[in-house]
């Protein structure tokens, strides 16, 4: 990818690549923001080992495309529903005993998530960093002087189709109307007859196979897959809060926003500014909106 | 349609929240399409009752130390909420606890969680509206943007979305205008005549709640302080001077009116009731 160093250029061409490689990033940052939200909103967990959930994702996708070498269609479908049961797994094994509990004791909890799931990567795949995958096809083409991959653009349609079911699921589905019922209010969900329990389970169910997605989609893109990658997590959170945590649509705006400006800082200012300009974004809407552009309830709920 | 009213009966209640007592030994008797009400101030333990009944104490760290609750003579004590729902059990919480960023339609769709006969939930979404024809125009409408006498008809709306055969409304006259709350006291009498369906109302509004209600218990500290018909609790000279007296919600004028009847032809005769 062209990312130049420290040049500032008005070059329309170097801007035009600089937005399509962010909006590409961006569209990772989405999706990994997107389980973040989905998490937060309908479970009140500030969920810290969601990065590790995609790094779950993109070893499995390693097993299961590289390694066992599936059918690529039989093998994304073996990943997802393998993330599915670790989801469920979450749920039913760890979190479901935590609800009522506060919300401090909660991250703590997911952050223990975290660990367990880097330690059990360590254990099963060992310290040795492994190629990216290279399952989609590779190759690009040329559009007004940027180079456009494939790849890039095959991630981003496959966020956008993501988006778009979540939408159709939480509108017209009768368990996506109970998962916004409990994100509004559980007790009255509860009081309703809504099983709040079954509805978490399937929180964290869904949650998984994004990161399932994510990690699949981030493989492609990463330099190599290690335990180096978790930190996407952490690097996809000002984009979940930029979005306000409470905000699916704005996850993905927040997404984008985030990966355009990262991409913006990379290319014009140099590497080492990407992050710290992204988290400055994170600040200064934070300062400005404390409930992110587009959150609804106050992010103080504990 | 609606089944008809269960029989719900608390039997030596104690409710504690950590080493706080909330429910001290309270027996309370719902009959088969029965009317009752519970009244007492804050503090009384009366949204601790509605929790108990409906499962929820789990929420608030509360838990039941002692005593017994029965539905139609078993015990649902211990039962996960959505069963307790799907048993008959439907509830008005206190404050409405509408879901705000879903439509009015999605809030009475969430009540009928515990059914899935797609027909029988459209008929009873039909037969809300009928209750409620104010609500028709405003079903695509965000629940959060409504009135609060718009919002608790939805709120009433949404717990007779599971057809229940007995409905608890907590704290249904707060914060809303004597007249929204009159008619919907009336709306409830004639559920209970019309359906069968027993209610069970926790008030403040000690007086609106005395003419609806055909048995009353008075709860205070946690406490059944005193029980009888609604009549007679009218008539005990310290449920006057703490409920229907004194106060804000000063209705001297009630202790002298008969008790009306409860047939709906009667309602246009109910005296103005004002409150605070």
């Amino acid at each position: 990818m062209l990312l130049a160093f420290g040049n500032f250029t008005a070059d329309p061409s170097v801007n035009l690549q600089l937005l399509i490689g962010g909006l590409a990033l961006g569209a990772i940052y989405a999706v990994v923001a997107l389980g973040f939200v989905l998490v937060y909103k309908s479970t009140d967990v500030l969920n810290l080992a969601h990065g590790e959930f995609l790094m779950l994702g993109a070893y499995f996708a390693l097993t299961f495309l590289i390694s066992e070498n599936l059918n690529f269609f039989l093998g994304v479908f073996v990943l997802l529903l393998v993330m599915l049961v670790f989801g469920l797994l979450v749920h039913y094994g760890i979190m479901r005993r935590m609800v009522g509990q506060g919300f401090f004791a909660i991250v703590l909890i997911t952050l223990g998530i975290a660990t367990i799931i880097r330690a059990l990567l360590l254990i099963f795949y060992g310290p040795t960093e492994r190629a990216r995958l290279d399952l989609l096809p590779q190759g690009s083409f040329e559009v007004g002087g940027a180079t456009v991959r494939y790849v890039d653009l095959i991630i981003f349609g496959v966020v956008a189709a993501c988006v778009l079911l979540f939408f159709l699921f939480f509108k017209y589905t009768r368990l996506g109307l109970h998962m916004r019922a409990v994100a509004d209010d559980i007790e009255a969900a509860a009081a309703m007859g809504i099983d709040p329990d079954k509805v978490y389970a399937m929180t964290w169910a869904a949650a998984m196979v994004m990161a399932g997605v994510g990690g699949l989609l981030f493989g492609h893109v990463t330099g190599a897959i290690d335990r180096s990658i978790e930190a996407i997590g952490l690097r996809a959170f000002p984009a979940a809060v930029v979005g306000g945590l409470t905000s699916l649509g704005g996850s993905i705006v927040g997404g984008l926003v985030v990966g355009v400006i990262e991409q913006f800082a990379n290319g014009h200012l140099g590497t080492k500014w990407r992050e710290p300009v992204a988290f400055s974004v994170m600040f200064v809407v934070l300062l400005v909106r404390p409930t992110g552009l587009w959150g609804r309830k106050d992010l103080e709920r504990v | 349609m609606s089944s008809d009213g269960l029989d719900l009966r608390i039997e030596d209640l104690t409710v504690v929240y950590g080493g706080v007592t909330a429910l001290d030994n309270v027996n309370i008797t719902v009959p088969p399409g029965g009317f009752v009400t519970v009244l007492g101030a804050n503090g009384a333990g009366k949204t601790t009752l509605v929790r108990s009944i409906t499962s929820l104490l789990y929420l608030h760290k509360g838990r039941v130390r002692r005593g017994d609750i029965t539905l139609g003579g078993e015990s649902i004590l211990g039962k996960k909420s959505p069963d307790i729902v799907k048993a008959g059990v439907a509830q008005v919480p206190e404050g409405r606890k509408l879901f705000p960023n879903l439509t009015v339609k999605e809030n009475l769709l969430c009540g009928a969680a515990s059914r899935s006969d797609v027909d029988a939930i459209d008929d009873s979404l039909e037969q809300n509206l009928e209750l409620f024809p104010q609500l028709r125009p405003l079903l695509n409408q965000t629940a959060g943007l409504l009135s609060g006498g718009e919002q608790q008809m939805v709120a009433v709306g949404r717990a007779l979305m599971s057809d229940p055969a007995l409905l608890i409304c907590d704290e249904l006259s707060l914060g809303l205008a004597p007249k929204i709350v009159h008619r919907l006291f009336e709306l409830l009498t004639e559920i209970n005549e019309r359906r069968g369906t027993s209610i069970l109302v926790i008030e403040q509004n000690a007086s609106l709640a005395l003419q609806h209600a055909a048995d009353a218990y008075v709860l205070e500290l946690g406490r059944v302080l005193i029980e009888g018909t609604a009549d007679e609790l009218r008539g005990n000279p310290m449920v006057q001077e703490l409920y229907l007296g004194g106060g804000g919600e000063a209705h001297t004028s009630y202790a002298a009116i008969e008790r009306p009847s409860r047939r709906p032809e009667s309602h246009g005769r109910r005296p103005p009731v004002s409150e605070t």
